[in-house]
């Protein structure tokens, strides 16, 4: 399953082609929908304005079932953004991906790939330990993380924030990565002579319709559990549970 | 793409990994601009507005209330005033109009006397010149016949006379 790569040096980090732009194309969707869906906000809402504020709403509502007022405002920003990505993320492989000649996967969804996914939960889990050093203090913050309810939890509780990394991370990749694995499985078996050149758009088959469909309830799903356990990390690390 | 197995043996990507945290970082900022600042605001608006116009739906709803209890003790002391303005004009033209038959039957009855005493007084005066008159012709008679009571002729002549004085008269 490691299919080949374009990777390149760069200051002396090692960058992907595949990744670098499957992310500029989801967050160039997700800038240009939302630059559309704004234009001029109005108390009363137009047609376009309702369904980002629809949106808005959505992760609000996520934000502030679980956390407090005040860290609910400040969490606001990045949940929306990150679900709106995520969201377009796990989408965007389900209508479009592109393969170069070389067997490089040029666009797909990022969140396929565990780099994207791992690199999300870590922002994740750095957004909800700063917010618990903001509210508790550093003592306090160490003190709720790691020896709450009681001190002899300590080894249990660092393997729960271990824990927390990979389980928020590999969810989200495992869901997106299968989903698309089994579309390319299928189409591939579909297209005959199950050999593909140049760039190929994957065309929708019965199966593949189905598959797709199942996926795109899955990936909505997926992107409103990563920002939800995102919450439940903040609130947990807060002390707010 | 990279699988697990990727990761564990070769170096990790760490160029992608930045790569993602910086444009999730600008796309954060850009998301602030032109989404996320706007539209809270515009919502943070329209909840200010929305309880804004419920205060005011509450005072215009109390100050209607209150102009209707107005409204409404007004009107009542409007209808008594009507009524009592009614009844003083009835009663006022009832006095007028009293007053004025009162009037109009003691002039009557004024003139009413009036015309009593100049007819009992005419004939007062009617009465009294008759006497006089009579008075003055016994007189006449009586002078008369004392002058010419020699003959018949005389008297005769006499009574002629007295009767044409009469008639003369």
């Amino acid at each position: 399953m490691d299919d080949p790569t374009a990777p390149f040096e760069f200051l002396g980090l090692t960058f992907d082609w595949g990744t670098i732009l499957s992310t500029l194309l989801a967050m160039a969707i997700v800038v240009i929908v939302s630059v559309v869906l704004t234009r001029r906000p109005t108390v009363r809402p137009g047609k376009r304005q309702n369904v980002i504020e629809y949106l808005l709403d959505f992760t609000n509502g996520i934000v502030d079932g679980q956390l407090q007022k005040k860290q609910a405002r400040q969490f606001g920003l990045y949940a929306f953004t990150l679900f709106f990505f995520v969201v377009v993320s796990n989408e965007m492989g389900l209508l479009l991906q592109l393969q170069g000649t070389d067997g490089v996967t040029y666009i797909k969804s990022p969140t396929a790939s565990p780099i994207v996914t791992m690199t999300l939960a870590i922002m994740s889990l750095m957004v909800a330990h700063g917010m618990g050093v903001q509210k508790l203090g550093f003592k306090g913050y160490l003190k709720n993380m790691l020896l709450t309810p009681y001190s002899w939890m300590l080894p249990l509780n660092i393997i729960e924030q271990l824990a927390n990394f990979l389980t928020l991370s590999l969810r989200l990749f495992g869901n997106i990565f299968a989903g698309e694995m089994l579309l390319t499985l299928v189409a591939n078996s579909l297209a005959w002579p199950g050999h593909l050149n140049g760039f190929v758009t994957v065309l929708a088959l019965p199966i593949e319709m189905v598959w797709q469909g199942f996926s795109l309830f899955i990936g909505g799903i997926q992107a409103y559990v990563f920002v939800i356990l995102t919450g439940v990390f903040i609130a947990q690390l807060s002390g707010d549970e | 793409m990279f699988g697990l197995t990727t990761l564990a043996a070769n170096k990790l990507p760490l160029g992608n990994m930045l790569f993602i945290i910086i444009s999730f970082l600008l796309l954060m900022l850009i998301l602030k601009k032109v989404a996320y600042g706007p539209l809270t605001k515009v919502l943070d608006e329209r909840a200010d507005k929305i309880s804004a116009d419920i205060d005011g739906a509450e005072l215009a709803r109390q100050d209607a209330e209150k102009l209707a209890v107005q409204r409404q003790s007004e009107l009542a002391d409007t209808r008594q005033q009507a009524t009592k303005v009614v009844a003083d004009a009835k009663a006022s033209a009832q006095k007028q109009s009293d007053s004025l038959i009162s009037t109009a039957s003691d002039r009557a009855t004024l003139i009413n006397k009036q015309a009593q005493t100049d007819a009992e007084k005419l004939k007062e005066d009617a009465i009294s010149n008759a006497k006089n008159d009579v008075a003055a012709l016994s007189v006449a008679i009586a002078s008369k016949l004392m002058q010419k009571e020699l003959s018949l002729n005389d008297q005769q002549a006499l009574i002629d006379a007295y009767i044409s004085d009469l008639e003369t008269k």
